[in-house]
């Protein structure tokens, strides 16, 4: 189903119901977001560091004296390669880098087959938004993913997050462990006869996208456009590509209204916790991208914080 | 007579304060913050901040009527201050109607999510009328010792009023069968289509479509929304409520700028 702008739904539905049309201002109390830039390096030395960000505009940001970098594994910022697509948190109005990701994607999706015996070759299904993609296990993360990913087998779930190296992606750490069921054996929610609650509690992922936004799994399949829709153990209410969502970092005290911008039709299949600050319901809510998630107060490296959604 | 009717009013009255009280204080707790995904009763029209101490303040005022029922029979003016609260709930429950059609009346906590309707307003009406009874007979204790066959017969026909009117036992039942309450059960376009093109939304609009095919459609918790393009340029877009035998159906003409139009009948006040 054709949509003009996903911003027309707001108003349209605000004209019709009533309600205002821009959610309700956060304020302090809220908890302020953080700044993340998303971009490639063009130069990096170990006080300052020069990015394109996605926008194609170029920015000079100064590199903390306490600030790290990832890379596969924790390196000086000035080791990073230029040329390297990188995600940065940023202090002062985002002029001070205080934490870099370089290079780093999530691999999340079904097992379709595996290959190899040093290194495994794993083609996973990242639903019918995001298709196949192939990933690489190196032997030497073999037994650090195999710990968490007990079933690496056909139609079970997996989750890691890695290094996209010339184009290929390794995996590093596992994301979560994962869950013991089929991907198409989703547990159900509980039964709800109490109604919706207003808040639901749960775990918040990040996704290889870089619009800013949510992908949430309980989109009506009619309008989705697909049939993998609707799935979600966490009692989720149904809403649309377009509504906006009030996403709160649990763990870190700061919330966000962001905007559904796809289905989350994988992420919906995930009936884990996190454990990132005390143990979460059951369920991943929402799969943010990679800059709302850094916004919020996430560490890309670890690959959940416990997060509690509303409606805006 | 009336002295047998406010007889029989007197316990509907108890029981309705009660178990909305009650049910309010349940449900205040979940709406206290930005983007609770409960939208009810006449809080929603007050601040954010406020909205869960005007819920309390309400359920407190309802708990504080009973002992005014039971205990102050012969103060009069305790004995109408029950009228003046179910008088301006129905006026309140008529504009919320007029200004936020998709809240629900939170009469009985979130299980009234339904967008208010006739029903519910009757509701209040019929419970302020109750009122008046009660007030003009103050019955109080001594109703309880002069308890005859007719009164049971009144108070019997009482409660079938109320329940009759009362929207929330659609959504018990539904929500019984289906164990699931409506914003999680999943609910074909198809049907919810259907129900607009029977509803009387669609016949007063239906000259100015362009196309009987929806340009958009989307689902938002328990509203099913439709967009139809119109003449010039302008949206008409339907809001399908998707609980209920006959559910509430919200219109609303847009420009293409995103500015409501309000139709010529409606923008144009009766004169004497």
């Amino acid at each position: 189903m054709p949509y003009r702008t996903v911003d027309r739904r707001r108003t349209l539905a605000a004209a019709v119901l009533g309600r205002d049309t821009e959610a309700p201002r956060l304020t302090a109390d809220d908890g302020m977001t953080l700044d993340a830039v998303s971009g490639e390096i063009l130069d990096v030395s170990p006080h300052l560091i020069i990015v394109e960000d996605d926008d194609g505009e170029e920015r000079r940001m100064v590199i903390a004296p306490w600030a790290t970098a990832w890379h596969g594994a924790s390196v000086a910022p000035a080791d990073l390669p230029v040329g390297a697509r990188v995600v940065i948190r940023a202090l002062r109005s985002g002029t001070v880098v205080d934490r870099i990701w370089a290079n780093i994607t999530r691999m999340t999706g079904v097992i379709l087959g595996i290959t190899g015996k040093r290194d495994l070759t794993i083609e996973l299904d990242c639903g019918p938004h995001r298709g196949r993609r192939t990933v690489v296990v190196p032997y030497r993360t073999s037994g650090r993913i195999r710990v968490r990913h007990p079933q690496l087998e056909p139609g079970y779930l997996f989750d890691a997050i890695g290094l996209m190296d010339a184009g290929t992606a390794l995996a590093h750490i596992p994301a979560t462990s994962q869950p013991p069921y089929r991907a198409k054996a989703v547990p159900p929610p509980p039964p709800a006869f109490r109604g919706v609650q207003s808040k639901i509690s749960g775990a918040a992922a990040w996704g290889d996208f870089t619009e800013p936004g949510v992908t949430y799994p309980m989109l009506e399949s009619a309008d989705a456009d697909c049939e993998d829709t609707g799935q979600s153990c966490a009692g989720l209410p149904y809403l649309a590509v377009g509504s906006m969502l009030f996403v709160r970092n649990v763990c870190d005290g700061r919330a966000n209204a962001l905007p559904i911008i796809g289905c989350g039709c994988i992420a919906g299949r995930f009936c884990d916790r996190c454990l990132e600050c005390g143990t979460s319901p059951r369920g991943r809510l929402v799969e943010l991208s990679a800059t709302s998630y850094v916004e919020l107060g996430g560490d890309l490296i670890k690959g959940c914080f416990n997060a509690r959604v509303g409606l805006g | 007579m009336l002295s047998t009717i406010a007889a029989a009013a007197l316990p509907i009255l108890i029981a309705m304060l009660l178990l909305g009280g009650v049910a309010k204080l349940a449900t205040a707790d979940g709406d206290a913050e930005i983007g609770g995904l409960g939208r009810l009763g006449p809080a929603v029209l007050a601040p954010q901040r406020f909205r869960k101490a005007a819920m309390i303040g309400c359920a407190l005022g309802e708990l504080g009527l009973i002992a005014v029922l039971l205990l102050l029979p012969d103060q009069a003016v305790a004995r109408w201050m029950p009228v003046a609260f179910f008088s301006v709930a129905t006026y309140v429950l008529w504009d919320l109607r007029r200004r936020r059609p998709d809240v629900g009346c939170g009469c009985f906590g979130e299980v009234s999510a339904a967008p208010i309707g006739m029903r519910s307003i009757g509701r209040a009406a019929v419970l302020a009328a109750m009122a008046v009874i009660v007030a003009i007979e103050s019955p109080g204790y001594a109703a309880l010792s002069s308890w005859s066959w007719m009164t049971t017969a009144w108070l019997a026909g009482g409660i079938a009023l109320v329940l009759l009117l009362s929207t929330e036992i659609e959504e018990t039942v539904s929500r019984l069968r289906h164990r699931a309450p409506c914003e999680q059960r999943a609910i074909p376009a198809k049907r919810a289509l259907s129900r607009l093109q029977s509803s009387s939304a669609w016949r007063s609009h239906v000259p100015m479509l362009v196309s009987d095919e929806p340009a958009d459609m989307w689902r938002e918790l328990c509203w099913r929304f439709f967009v139809f393009p119109a003449r010039d340029g302008a949206d008409v877009v339907f809001a399908v409520y998707l609980s209920g035998r006959r559910p509430a159906v919200k219109s609303a003409i847009v420009n293409a700028d995103g500015r409501p139009i309000t139709p010529l009948q409606e923008s144009m006040h009766v004169s004497a």
